[in-house]
């Protein structure tokens, strides 16, 4: 009865804490939220207020109708899928093989990998240009795509490795032993278990590729092939046209997607080792 | 075992793809088609899409909007692939891009003498090592602009001793008297050059620390103590909109803004400063069509077709009526529409002491040392000469590394 | 012998395709940085570059002056205060939102990870103009509100350094909550519940359970973060340094110095000159910190 007591006060206390900390953390959000539903073009004003005095959805609505954000939505979409599925399914193996093999060159592989991130990129895109465009990938979205499920694959082997790590090799062994192949092992026994590092490495995935915008407005040419990411930019790229509340009005809108991806995700996030049953 | 074959499979496919490529000579259809990259406003583009249709010649052109012009310019340049056959940008990336080797001269499409109806300084603007890169459109000036509000058509200052007598009467309570992006180069350039200073010079030598650039900087810094200690935009442009400051130097671009909000606007001369007896003499920077080596060479004839509707001077007084834009044909300036728009005919009067952009490759560097240097004077304080000799030092150095 | 030769290859046969992208994306561009680093590729030369040696190397010390020591001691501070921060942060954060009966659990998740859905130069611009501003920003109107005189965040060094670490807390945190939650997830729950009958505090079982049951998990993700950290360029340069808005702190890490020693100079082969010296003193100084994951593995 006192231990209840106790916890229900560390709860509220910790619902304390999570509220003030949300809040401070979404200040600079309310304040573009707050931008998007004023209908003075500034993003600037000398008295401002949360809610604006004026609201207005006019906004939001020109986002829709001045702009081609659908289009370009679609654009992040295409990217942002095909990404993730090339990102888990050349990271998966690999992460598997580093984390249970063992073979020679595994260990200086694994070192370097990690050094590679070490190296300053500002000059990376000329070199990219240079590799992509002989191969007729420049202005195509396999082209990005490339170039994304690359940039993110050191950190979807090692993310992964080390969670492949924590799980316990002696199911496998017994599963290998009643002959299960390989793929078998990782489809059905490792997945399972890795579920909250998979989700991790594939919201790091999307969320990358959903907020890039260098490669994206200079490997590809023409509004109608912008990403949501670098069609905001656009909006805001030229002081003289840029209209603020529709730049913050459609920065709302970009993170909705992501935000409602990340909510679904939780679930699988927390249905690690906890539900397997496994012990060490 | 399967997804690794799968795997393997795509990569193959993937390869296979991307080797298919690689004709030379351009078939008569590509050769009709011309791709414009720029970074303007509609209203620009679709006066220009509008004067192409006029003529029936077949040719298809294509507008491209592109965000980082300048730097996926130097990417894909010399790419016939993936670069546009010509953009429409300011004049000075012109020097940078003919060093490249990606710009091919203006003259090679249309002759010489066809350019003599534009402002010679439209002209002087585009031109790079004795070569012509650009054919103008039109040219744009920061203006003095007053909110009638406040400041009555009598008020307006004629030189900048009257401006800082009203800037000291009027800065308080959270008013300013004017504000501008202080110490941002491309706006103090106009005190520089009004004081018979210079940033950089036509021969690409930087002049930050020449007496008459010390003297500027250092009588432009009594103004910049009445005004707020930020330099960006925002600030300056939102105190201008919401009325708290009386006055600016900003780009045509904000009329449009100021003017929706309600405000009655006003565009003067630029005030004149006693030391030298010269206005302050903003940078010009001129809008106009380049066109790329490799698109010259390999279809001159739509390119040349293209450039010639765009001669046409009704042209620039339907871009000037649509965006504000000032025209850099001379004749226009005899129509009445022109002579009648206040804010062009503000832009022509400055464009006469203005200084045209400096277009050599040096200038890269300048916006940035310039810009420390500003804030070393403006904002932290530091001595003015030592500060300019330090930079003139940086400039030359980092001059220096560009070769 | 054959087994082990086959296993061989099917460890590589598995990782190709992942290890073949890395090889494009990542490594190819230093590799290119390498080899335009031995040419003159500038403005002068962009097409017709030839190779000219080791002399931008010669060049590119010139530019590991005084200047360029303070710039690294300031990022080792700033990378230094931004992990510690971070790290204490998120793992507060993380371990609190597995509370067990923390039913808003979720909403909580999705409402801190809110930076990272933005793109990173609208949350700059965002706490620029929004935050920062000395004039308009929401900060001085608070403060001006409670009484307080207007401050200018970013105009001299040590509260712009502030401000860019609290921005750079602001974009890092949630990646690094969610590593720290989804590493936690990995803990088998029987260890605690053990640790409990034996009584141990909260802080026993932090720092002897959930400490060394994480580091391995989260170890590849703090590293690549303190390279990043260590490199980072958007926030300083975005909050302080952007030309047209330089705000007059003069707070300079070894990127934002580089960018503006040799960078803006169009000189390819200068610059790259410059990346890879840039390159060797990280990894050098990674070697030094004896920064890197553990690497023992639970097999």
């Amino acid at each position: 009865m006192k231990k209840n007591v106790k916890e229900n006060i560390g709860l509220v206390f910790a619902n304390i804490f999570f509220i003030v900390i949300c809040f401070l953390t979404l200040v600079p959000i309310l304040y573009a939220f707050s931008v998007s539903l004023n209908s003075n073009n500034s993003l600037l004003s000398s008295d401002f207020s949360f809610i604006p005095r004026h609201v207005t959805f006019q906004n939001y609505l020109a986002v829709f109708t001045e702009e081609p954000i659908l289009l370009w939505l679609k654009n992040s979409l295409i990217l942002a899928v095909v990404t993730l599925v090339l990102s888990l399914s050349t990271g998966i193996p690999a992460a598997y093989v580093f984390s249970r093999k063992r073979f020679p060159g595994r260990k200086p592989i694994l070192r370097i990998l990690i050094l590679l991130y070490a190296f300053p990129s500002l000059l990376s895109m000329t070199a990219l240009y240079k590799l992509l465009s002989p191969m007729g990938l420049i202005n195509t979205k396999l082209g990005l795509i490339i170039v994304y499920t690359g940039t993110e694959a050191v950190f979807a082997l090692w993310n992964m490795k080390g969670y492949f790590d924590t799980i316990p090799v002696e199911i496998e062994e017994a599963a290998m032993i009643d002959g299960a192949s390989p793929l078998q092992i990782v489809m059905r026994i490792v997945m399972p278990l890795a579920k909250p590092t998979i989700a991790v490495t594939a919201m790091m995935v999307l969320i990358y590729v959903w907020n890039e915008y260098i490669f994206a407005i200079n490997f590809m040419t023409g509004t109608d092939t912008y990403t949501l990411a670098g069609g905001l930019y656009s909006l805001q790229a030229t002081e003289m046209s840029g209209s603020w509340p529709i730049f913050a009005a459609a920065s709302i809108i970009v993170s909705i997607p992501i935000l409602i991806v990340f909510f679904a995700l939780q679930k699988n996030m927390a249905a690690g080792l906890t539900s397997g049953g496994v012990k060490g | 075992m399967k997804r690794i074959c799968a795997i393997g499979m795509i990569l193959c496919i993937l390869t296979g793809m991307l080797c298919g490529c690689g004709s030379s000579s351009l078939s008569e259809e590509e050769e009709n088609t011309i791709v414009i990259w720029h970074d303007k406003e509609d209203a620009v583009i679709k006066v220009l899409e509008e004067q192409l249709k006029n003529t029936d010649s077949g040719i298809k052109v294509t507008f491209e909007k592109k965000s980082d012009l300048t730097e996926s310019l130097k990417m894909v340049g010399n790419d016939p692939k993936a670069a546009p056959d010509m953009y429409l940008f300011a004049h000075d990336k012109i020097g940078v891009y003919a060093e490249m080797g990606i710009l091919a001269p203006i003259t090679d499409i249309i002759p010489k003498e066809e350019l003599e109806p534009y402002m010679d300084n439209t002209i002087e603007a585009a031109t790079y090592k004795g070569e012509i890169y650009q054919l103008p459109l039109y040219y744009e000036t920061l203006l003095f602009m007053y909110n009638r509000l406040y400041m009555s058509d009598e008020e307006v200052p004629e030189t900048t001793e009257e401006l800082y007598a009203y800037m000291k009467e009027n800065t308080k309570g959270g008013h300013y008297g004017f504000v501008e992006q202080h110490s941002t180069p491309y706006y103090a350039a106009g005190w520089i050059n009004g004081y018979g200073g210079y940033i950089l010079n036509q021969e690409g030598k930087p002049g930050l620390n020449q007496e008459k650039t010390v003297e500027a900087l250092e009588y432009h810094k009594k103004f910049v103590e009445l005004m707020p200690g930020e330099t960006e935009y925002a600030t300056v442009n939102t105190l201008f909109n919401e009325g708290m400051a009386h006055s600016t130097i900003a780009g045509p671009w904000l009329i449009p803004t100021v003017k929706e909000s309600g405000m009655d606007v006003g565009v003067a001369p630029m005030p004149v400063i006693e030391a030298s007896g010269t206005p302050i003499s903003p940078y010009m920077g001129v809008q106009g069509i380049q066109v790329l080596k490799n698109a010259a060479e390999t279809k001159p004839k739509a390119i040349e077709e293209v450039l010639r509707a765009w001669m046409d001077a009704d042209v620039q007084v339907k871009l000037a009526k649509a965006s504000g834009c000032a025209p850099a044909n001379e004749t226009c300036y005899e129509l009445e529409e022109i002579s009648s728009d206040e804010v062009v005919m503000a832009m022509k009067e400055t464009a006469e002491n203005a200084v045209p952009m400096p277009n050599v490759p040096e200038m890269d560097v300048m916006w940035t040392v310039a810009g420390t240097l500003l804030t070393d004077v403006n904002m932290s304080g530091k001595d003015v000469q030592e500060s300019a000799d330090k930079a003139q030092q940086e400039a030359e150095n980092l001059i220096k590394s560009m070769q | 012998m054959k087994k082990k030769k086959k296993n061989i290859l099917f460890a590589y046969g598995w990782a190709a395709p992942s290890l073949l992208l890395i090889l494009l994306i990542v490594i190819f561009p230093i590799i290119y940085t390498g080899y335009i680093s031995l040419t003159n590729m500038n403005v002068y030369h962009w097409n017709n570059y030839d190779i000219i040696g080791l002399d931008n190397y010669k060049d590119a010390l010139f530019v590991l002056d005084n200047g360029f020591i303070k710039a690294f001691g300031m990022t080792v501070l700033w990378t230094v205060v931004s992990m510690v921060l971070q790290l204490v942060l998120a793992f507060i954060i993380a371990n609190l939102l597995n509370i067990k009966k923390l039913r808003l659990r979720n909403v909580y998740k999705t409402l801190l990870i809110f930076p990272w859905a933005m793109p990173g130069y609208v949350s700059i611009l965002l706490w620029k103009t929004g935050m920062f501003n000395s004039q308009f920003g929401l900060l001085n109107q608070w403060m001006e509100k409670l009484g307080f005189s207007s401050v200018k965040w970013l105009n001299t060094n040590f509260l712009a350094f502030c401000c860019c670490t609290v921005v750079n807390l602001w974009l890092a945190l949630p990646f690094m909550i969610t590593i720290i939650d989804g590493a936690l997830q990995s803990i088998d729950k029987s260890y605690y519940e053990s640790a409990l009958l034996d009584g141990a505090s909260w802080f026993e079982r932090t720092v002897y359970i959930t400490i060394p049951m994480i580091r391995q998990i989260i170890a590849p993700s703090v590293v690549i973060t303190v390279f990043t950290t260590f490199k980072q360029f958007d926030v300083i340069y975005l909050l302080t340094q952007q030309v047209g808005a330089k705000t007059g702190a003069d707070i300079h890490t070894i990127m934002t110095y580089a960018y503006e020693k040799a960078f803006i100079t169009n000189n390819y082969g200068y610059s790259s000159a410059i990346s890879v010296i840039i390159f060797l003193i990280l990894i050098a100084f990674s070697i030094v910190t004896n920064l890197k994951p553990k690497e023992e593995g639970a097999v």
